[in-house]
């Protein structure tokens, strides 16, 4: 089962962290097979939210939500069920400064390519 | 470049979409997702289960605590999300657009940090 690990951290705290924990972290979790994959998110700042209405596009600066603690990065993992994943997310090292979201992934249906990796 | 993009919808209105409306919008997000995937844009897609099957964690002094539900409340919940790799970020919101539930809610597009900093994690 897959599960979305969303990283959320006010942006200064992370500054608490080695970043050369998290690059192990991430290797340690490619290693194990536990890691579909991972990134590093820029700052929120760099952020742009899209929507069409009536054929329309809108474009507007910064994330969707404003929140005290910003998502700062993702793990997509393969865990044998939420108590694993919970686990895992456990240890990704910002886990000490920040929270991280666990979500299930939703499988679409088999013909639809719903996952789709080429990396 | 890597962009993800992040694709925010109220759960209650895609529920109450009709089976035939929604099915449209399910056709047009696959064969959306098979364009990305031709036009060598899309790195990895998946769509997310509820926000109410989230947990959101945190460790402090190294105990863990667990609490139900997503790590914000907001109107709009995260639904699922497509990585890209685009030119610009012109070229990543051009993408994002076409993503069908852009019509429904917002699709917030972040560009990802390649390779992390030496010096401390944000420039």
């Amino acid at each position: 089962m897959k599960y979305l690990c969303m990283v959320y951290a006010e942006e200064k705290k992370l500054e608490d962290i080695d970043d050369g924990e998290c690059v192990v972290c991430g290797d340690r979790l490619r290693a194990s097979g536990h890691a579909v994959a991972a990134e590093a998110l820029q700052p929120v700042h760099t952020a742009t939210t899209v929507r069409v209405r009536n054929g329309k596009l809108s474009v507007t600066d910064g994330p969707f939500a404003e929140t005290k603690e910003q998502l700062a990065g993702f793990y997509l993992i393969d865990a044998g069920d939420l108590n694993e994943a919970i686990q895992i997310a456990a240890k990704i090292p910002p886990a000490r400064i920040g929270s991280i979201e666990v979500r299930p992934v939703r499988q679409l249906s088999p013909r639809s390519a719903a996952v789709v990796q080429h990396a | 470049m890597k962009y993800l993009c992040l694709a925010y919808e109220d759960e209650e209105k895609l529920n109450a979409l009709s089976e035939s409306e929604w099915h449209a919008l399910r056709e047009q997000t696959l064969s959306y997702v098979a364009a990305m995937q031709q036009s060598g844009h899309l790195i990895l897609t998946n769509a997310l289960q509820s926000a109410r099957a989230a947990a959101t964690l945190r460790v402090r002094n190294g105990n863990l605590s667990v609490t139900d539900g997503p790590f914000a409340e907001t109107k709009e919940q995260l639904g699922g999300f497509f990585l890209i790799d685009a030119r610009d970020l012109n070229e990543a919101i051009q993408v994002a657009s076409k993503w069908p539930s852009a019509r429904l809610g917002n699709i917030e597009v972040r560009p990802v940090e390649e390779v992390l900093r030496q010096d401390k994690r944000y420039g």
